[in-house]
């Protein structure tokens, strides 16, 4: 049987062709790279993906700092792994890097903040002052 | 609390605005009630912004004789109410023996209306007034001008505002009844407002307002006028608006160009009658005629100018099949006493809107003795413009107070105090598009994509506001559902 | 006003001017400043928290902020004078550039002024879609701001116009925050984003995509309660009869980028109707001399990776441009024809070897892009497949040009 997949590893975005009998995998065919291959393979076997989302930071001169997995996710956990990561609240300041949740799941991945957030400053309610007089 | 006052106002448009300043120069305690949740919702705020000479309007009606008015006095408006008007002239222009025959009955009915310094005008005289504009000959009135029709409106109320008059948003009339000398209003959400006196300036529906007092011999047939608005850039290729030789049946003025006073380009209007009376679609036939007539009138204006279309819609007296326009109807009944009514405020109203509401004034004199108000206060100071200032004064500007050093609307060059003021407007209107209208913010070419979120932002602080509280124009139209986190 | 002497004065601190800024102070330029109107540095990429960028140039998918954080650290780290909330109201041909802080009103005077301000969402008006106009209808990029920026979220059921990257990263992250994305619609009949969008952010999510439709129509008084799709012709023209309706809060309109050149056209710099950025020449100089241009606000691009090359290289002719040193005049024209989109640069000296970058303007596989001058072929590459959503850069040597005469790039 032939599989087609598009490979989501760089833009590239190679067009990809397996064959496949039963549980294995014969031939795969029109990767430009190594990576297109193993693609496919995990694809086959157990698809993956890694998400990026948000998390409300409190007292951070922006609301929200942005997150994401350290490493791929079976692809049928994204929302249960999205729910833990809804749960979280980080106090600011927050740095690039810093893991709010170790191994999210027991999936072998940690969610980990990808912008610094620092704590917010009282400039809005100056602002406010200057409008008032 | 009772809500009893001296007089009330149904519609704050361009007239109910102009009257509710004109009363404040008396001793009344005024309402006004809007259904929308702010001035220039409807017909004042969707419209091509003209300060029109007063040559389209029948010699003998009012049209013509508040159209003069108010096109002359306008200077003096616009300097009490600080608002940016300028007189750029206009051409309406002929190709044909016909069209000059009927260039010449506009420009003797102009003559007899009193309007000044009109003059039939060669092609080469054309080509000096604006190179860009064909015609082998024109109408050119020197008088007519343009205005920015929300900031006049907007001035409008803010003046009455100042002077006491009292505005109420997001109030539907439903029901009026007269009890004891005095009328009971009662809005949608239930609310009741006496007053003794009543002024129906509801524009388009005016019609149903009359009704509730027992006037029923009036209809008001909504004719929609779809424009496009052209990107700064068009300006380069108009200098003065530009209007075909008007059809009498359309009922409109044609489709034309007008320069706007804020330095772009509008297209239209179109004229189609509707069922409905706030159906502000864009119609795609109308988009592709706008687009095909406006480059051939300006063969310069390429796709890329186009920056938005709206629509309009005129409150008209006219059916259809009559065509053409009725007179405005500002009428007295001796039946139905201390009620004003104000039909069929169509063009040239937004012109016409002082002198209208002097003479309102005027019929209630009629009935009753007004005491002058001597702390009426005609100046009303606009919103400072930062980006027309020069260098050196936008540099004070920021030292005396650094929000003028934030651009929000990069656009239109629009700082975070002119947004500020905007969203701490005196009417108190809290809408997004309240802001735009006040500032031109969001109007320009990226129309919101820089600094609509961060205009959303400001206004969820400054007025302490929930996510999903913040509206983007009208009742219901909620902008957002909530946070993500 | 006190006027403030600059070598380099650089418009944006996204990813172009933070790597352009970074190459000016390797190459011994140290009397530059960045204008930044946000409150950080980083440009659009702070707000794109979806991975996958830095692939080329990091060897590893970092996040929009990430990515962007690399070079903000480094420009710190260099001491790069960086003024933040400024917006540049003001800029000359004679390189007199004007910016509002809360400061106050800065005027510099730049030996070399780098345009980097990136690009703006096309909208509705742009696409004329009729219809009310009620809330609810946002550019994607508006609505990525609101949701990963300012914690808001914009609607629970969503329509998409236009698949294009930012669309498609829309429609999975709205996905994730719990809307429901009924449907990606494509006026095109191929995606205009990259494949692999295609797979992870619809494919993944059973996301549908409709080629060859269009939106039509908009309705609602208040908020958006239904958009029209139709189906539509070779030309593009709606067909009638095929109309369906969606029920839907949320319209998403992701139909392009226009490079912003307010300041540029300011300034007299000339614009390319296809790129809708500057004419450059094989340094990246427009045609006011001193006034140089990369990154998106010079022709948009579909990774971030090849905007900071971008920026560098800029810099690398800037830079010898400030030290006086005299460069090759570009005076042969880099033409196409209507199987590319756009080309970059505009013109070449022959002198040395010039990277062009190009966007072909239909897909096809098998297909070989071909530079010509005259009749004669001078260069030739194949490609498996020929997408307009991936930018191409092709390498052309010295060696290889033939004459002054122009030369013409094509899809063969």
């Amino acid at each position: 049987m032939k599989r087609e997949f598009t490979c989501i590893v760089c833009p590239n975005s190679c067009e990809l062709v397996a064959e496949i009998e039963g549980k294995e995998i014969k031939s795969i065919e029109g990767a430009l790279c190594k990576r297109g291959d193993e693609y496919v393979v995990q694809e086959i076997k157990d698809p993956k993906r890694t998400i990026a989302t948000s998390v409300k930071v409190i007292d951070g001169e922006i609301p929200l700092a942005s997150v994401r997995t350290t490493k791929p996710i079976p692809k049928d956990k994204i929302f249960e792994v999205m729910e833990e990561i809804k749960k979280v609240k980080v106090q600011a300041p927050v740095q690039i890097n810093q893991v709010i949740i170790e191994n999210v799941l027991n999936l072998g991945s940690d969610i980990i903040i990808t912008k610094s957030v620092g704590i917010q400053k009282c400039i809005e309610r100056v602002n406010k002052e200057v409008v008032a007089s | 609390m009772k809500q009893q006052y001296d007089v009330i106002i149904i519609g704050s448009g361009v007239v109910g605005s102009a009257i509710a300043r004109e009363l404040t120069r008396y001793e009344f305690k005024i309402g006004v009630l809007e259904k929308e949740l702010d001035v220039v919702c409807e017909t004042s705020g969707r419209n091509s912004g003209v300060i029109h000479a007063g040559f389209n309007n029948k010699p003998g009606s009012l049209m013509a004789k508040f159209c003069v008015e108010g096109c002359l006095g306008f200077d003096k408006v616009a300097k009490e109410l600080d608002i940016p008007f300028k007189r750029i002239g206009k051409l309406v222009t002929g190709f044909t023996d016909e069209d000059m025959e009927i260039l010449k009955k506009l420009k003797e009915q102009g003559d007899k209306n009193g309007v000044p310094g009109l003059r039939i005008i060669s092609e080469e005289e054309i080509k000096k007034i604006d190179p860009n504009v064909a015609g082998k000959v024109a109408l050119y009135s020197p008088m007519t001008g343009i205005v920015n029709p929300f900031i006049y409106t907007i001035a409008l109320a803010e003046n009455a505002y100042q002077n006491g008059a009292v505005f109420f948003f997001g109030r539907e009339v439903v029901a009026i009844q007269r009890k004891e000398e005095c009328y009971e209003v009662t809005t949608k959400n239930n609310e009741k407002y006496y007053a003794k006196w009543l002024i129906n300036s509801a524009g388009l529906n005016s019609d149903q307002i009359a009704r509730m007092v027992g006037i029923t011999d009036y209809t008001i047939y909504p004719c929609r006028g779809e424009y496009f608005i052209l990107d700064q850039k068009a300006s380069a290729y108009l200098k003065v608006p530009a209007y075909p030789v008007p059809n009498k049946k359309e009922g409109g003025l044609g489709v034309h160009l007008t320069p706007t006073i804020d330095g772009n380009v509008l297209i239209g209007p179109s004229a189609e009658y509707l069922d409905e009376k706030d159906n502000y679609a864009a119609t795609k036939e109308v988009m592709d005629k706008l687009v095909a007539e406006g480059t051939k009138i300006l063969p310069q204006i390429k796709r890329e100018h186009f920056i938005r279309n709206f629509s309009g819609i005129r409150p008209k007296l006219v059916e259809k099949e009559t065509g053409g326009y009725a007179d405005f109807v500002i009428e007295q009944r001796e039946e139905i006493p201390n009620m004003i009514n104000l039909i069929g405020i169509e063009s040239p109203g937004l012109t016409s809107a002082v002198p209208i509401a002097r003479y309102v004034v005027e019929k209630m004199k009629q009935k009753e003795e007004l005491k002058e108000n001597q702390n009426f206060n005609p100046i009303r100071k606009g919103i400072l413009n930062f980006t027309e200032q020069t260098d050196e004064r936008k540099a004070e500007l920021i030292k005396e107070n650094p929000n003028y050093g934030e651009i929000i609307c990069r656009c239109e060059s629009i700082t975070k105090q002119e947004i500020l003021e905007a969203i701490h407007n005196p009417l108190g209107v809290e809408t997004v598009t309240g802001v735009k209208n006040r500032t031109r913010a969001m109007m320009g070419r990226c129309q919101g994509g820089y600094c609509q979120t961060r205009i959303a932002e400001l206004i969820i602080q400054e007025k302490q506001k929930k996510v999903e509280e913040v509206i983007y124009s009208r009742q219901q139209g909620k902008m957002f559902v909530g946070g993500v986190r | 006003m006190n006027i403030i002497k600059k070598d380099a004065v650089i418009l944006g601190g996204g990813p172009a001017g933070l790597a352009a800024a970074l190459k000016l102070k390797e190459k011994g330029i140290d009397n530059i400043i960045i204008l930044e109107r946000e409150k950080k540095t980083g440009g659009i990429l702070r707000q794109c928290i979806h991975d996958g960028f830095g692939i080329v140039r990091f060897k590893e998918a970092l996040s929009g902020p990430e990515y962007a954080d690399r070079f903000v650290q480094e420009v710190q780290r260099q001491n790069i004078e960086v003024q933040t909330e400024a917006t540049v109201i003001g800029l000359t041909n004679d390189k007199i550039v004007t910016a509002a802080t809360k400061e106050g009103l800065k005027k510099y005077q730049a030996k070399v002024v780098i345009l980097t301000m990136g690009c703006r969402e096309r909208t509705r008006g742009a696409i004329s879609i009729p219809g009310t106009r009620p809330a609810g209808v946002y550019t994607a990029g508006v609505a990525q701001s609101y949701i990963n920026l300012k914690n808001i979220m914009i609607g629970k059921k969503v329509v998409i116009l236009g698949s294009g990257d930012i669309g498609l990263i829309m429609a999975r992250r709205l996905t994730l925050e719990g809307a429901e994305v009924l449907a990606v619609i494509e006026k095109q009949p191929y995606p205009s984003g990259l494949p692999r969008n295609i797979e992870q952010c619809l494919n993944d999510y059973n996301i549908p995509l409709y080629l060859s439709h269009t939106v039509t129509n908009i309705q609602g008084k208040e908020r958006l309660e239904s958009v029209t799709v139709s189906k539509v012709d070779e030309k593009g023209q709606a067909i009638e009869g095929t109309e369906k309706e969606y029920n839907c809060d949320t319209l998403i309109l992701s139909v392009g980028l226009i490079p912003e050149n307010e300041l540029s056209l300011q300034a007299g710099v000339e614009l390319h109707p296809r790129t809708k950025g500057p004419i450059v020449d094989e340094n990246l100089q427009t045609n006011v001399e001193g006034i140089y241009a990369a990154g998106n606000v010079l022709h948009v691009h579909d990774l971030v990776d090849f905007v900071s090359i971008e920026g560098e290289k800029l810099a690398e002719s800037a830079a010898k441009y400030i030290k006086g040193e005299k460069g090759y005049e570009s005076i042969i024209p880099v033409t196409t024809d209507h199987t590319i989109n756009n080309v970059v640069p505009q013109k070449i000296s022959g002198e040395q070897d010039v990277e062009i970058s190009l966007r072909v303007s239909k897909p096809s596989k098998d297909g070989q892009i071909i530079m010509q001058q005259g009749n004669k072929v001078i260069m030739m590459k194949k490609f498996k497949k020929l997408n307009p959503a991936e930018m191409i850069h092709i390498k052309l040597k010295k060696e290889e040009i033939q004459s002054k005469e122009e030369i013409k790039v094509v899809v063969g």
